[in-house]
């Protein structure tokens, strides 16, 4: 994104060329975390209007090229807010702790979810930390970072890519006989200053939630989703996300973790690829969650595929803490 | 930057440049530095609508979508509540300066007595084992002000008699 690599026309840097968009009508989306979750909307967009047949949407980061905590600081105001503000983690400790103070969910209970999402990403060859072994043990001894946010409590600073091909009913023919068809998307904002939002209770994720939900006719997520590709940039993030997206009342984010019901085993398996804390290339993270949710859909998730998958959920969240939502199917929507 | 160990040294060029920008805070916020230099106040804005109180103070209410004026600010206490804190321990470079953040700092997300809005700001402690949730905290000023964010360095945990 150019605002993390402190770099204009970041879609030169990336290779148009080999994209390949040469002498194609290229459109940048860069809308900070969700920039991948807006690429994929936006190319759903232009597909689904007719006015593109077939279209390649590209996600990319190179975040040892630059500071995307400085870079996220500019974002925001300058008079009131960026002089303390420490990027996107000193805002989701501030929220961890008030979820725990709030709840009283543990340490103990956010470290579970680094343990569930880096197992799983062991599964997965595109993920950047992929740890089969990891400990509860191990992530509450890592150093803090800001409490109670320890460095296995936050999503790693990755390079990478991410691109999802879109297509109409009529090409797709020539394509595949196995797509993941787009049923729903949903973009919700809120704030005016950061500080409307206490973020534990993402209220962005709970209104576009109901709103993709109502058009793909979910009523209850557990049993309508089989698979949730969530953007969760801490161990606690998921935990109260998945509250704010419906998976569980308020505050039982956790309890929904101990009875195993987000576990790859469980009845709504939450990022089988290992989510954001196992692989963060910032403008792709948000585009992998969409990749990870039609590869759930078209059973080609390999050593991390959920059986049966009909219906999949994946989630962006970003900078203004706005959150965008997709639901994908086996079937067409009709 | 890093550079990973056995990486062959780069070349780099260093540069600094000034980027100086203009960015209006409006009416409203020019009375509340007017307030907080020359009178050590702090003042708020509130909905003639629905009764939000607005700190820092801001010209249109989020809920209702009403102005507020001049008319509309009100001064407001320099206590407040801690809601919620940590106290940040890496490094980064501050886009404000363009050096490192001096770290770890006490950043806090505050409530002051009376406004219905929160904000964040420094808080004057990094042992997170001593900040809590709900504990008393107060607006500590600068003897000479210059009419910024600045003038209220921190604020600091202050204990009350119930
Ligand atoms: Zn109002």
């Amino acid at each position: 994104m150019d605002h993390f690599e402190g770099i204009n026309f970041s879609e030169m840097w990336c290779g148009i060329e080999s994209a390949p968009g040469y002498l194609k009508p290229v459109v940048k989306v860069a809308t900070g975390g969700t920039t991948g979750s807006s690429l994929a909307i936006c190319g759903y967009y232009n597909v689904a209007s007719g006015i593109y047949k077939n279209i390649l949407v590209i996600g990319w980061e190179k975040l040892n090229e630059g500071g995307a905590t400085t870079g996220i600081i500019t974002a925001f105001d300058p008079v009131w807010e960026r002089p303390s503000l420490a990027g996107a983690l000193g805002p989701l400790a501030l929220m961890a702790g008030m979820y725990s103070a709030k709840y009283g969910i543990t340490p103990e209970q956010a470290a579970k979810v680094t343990v569930k999402n880096r197992s799983n990403a062991a599964n997965n060859p595109f993920a950047h930390l992929q740890m089969p072994n990891i400990t509860i043990d191990y992530v509450m001894s890592s150093q803090m970072i800001s409490y109670p946010l320890r460095l296995h409590d936050v999503c790693p600073q990755s390079e990478g890519a991410c691109a999802i091909i879109y297509a109409n009913e009529e090409e797709t023919k020539k394509i595949t006989d196995n797509p993941a068809w787009v049923k729903s998307v949903a973009t919700s904002h809120y704030y005016t200053f950061g500080t409307d939002d206490k973020m534990y209770d993402l209220p962005t994720a709970t209104m576009a939630s109901k709103k993709v939900y109502k058009k793909a006719g979910i009523k209850d997520p557990i049993r309508d989703l089989d698979v949730a590709e969530i953007y969760e940039p801490t161990s606690w993030s998921e935990l109260a996300w998945t509250e704010a997206l419906g998976f569980a009342e308020p505050g039982q984010g956790g309890k929904l973790l101990d009875e195993g019901i987000t576990q790859m085993s469980g009845e709504l398996p939450v990022n089988p690829s290992g989510g954001v804390l196992s692989t963060n290339p910032i403008g792709a993270t948000a585009l992998v969650r969409v990749a990870e949710a039609a590869i759930q859909v078209m059973g080609r998730g390999e050593k991390r595929q959920i059986p049966d998958v009909e219906t999949a959920l994946a989630m962006g969240f970003g900078g203004s803490l706005w959150t965008e939502l997709l639901i994908l199917g086996k079937e067409k929507l009709r | 930057m890093s550079r990973k160990k056995g990486q062959e040294k780069i070349f780099e060029i260093k540069w600094k440049t000034d980027l100086p920008y203009r960015y209006s805070i409006g009416k409203l916020a020019v009375k509340f530095f007017e307030e907080l230099k020359k009178n050590k106040k702090i003042y708020g804005s509130k909905c003639p609508k629905c009764g939000k109180v607005n700190f820092p103070p801001r010209a249109v209410c989020a809920d209702c979508f009403v102005e507020m004026t001049l008319s509309d600010m009100v001064e407001l206490p320099p206590k407040g509540t801690l809601e919620g804190f940590t106290v940040v321990n890496y490094p980064f470079v501050d886009p404000q300066t363009g050096g490192m953040r001096p770290f770890p700092y006490g950043y806090a997300l505050l409530k002051l007595d009376g406004a219905d809005t929160y904000t964040m700001h420094f808080v004057n402690e990094t042992d997170y084992t001593k900040l809590k949730v709900g504990q008393r905290v107060e607006a500590v000023f600068k003897e000479e002000r210059e009419g910024n964010m600045g003038d209220i360095p921190y604020f600091k945990v202050i204990k009350e008699e119930e």
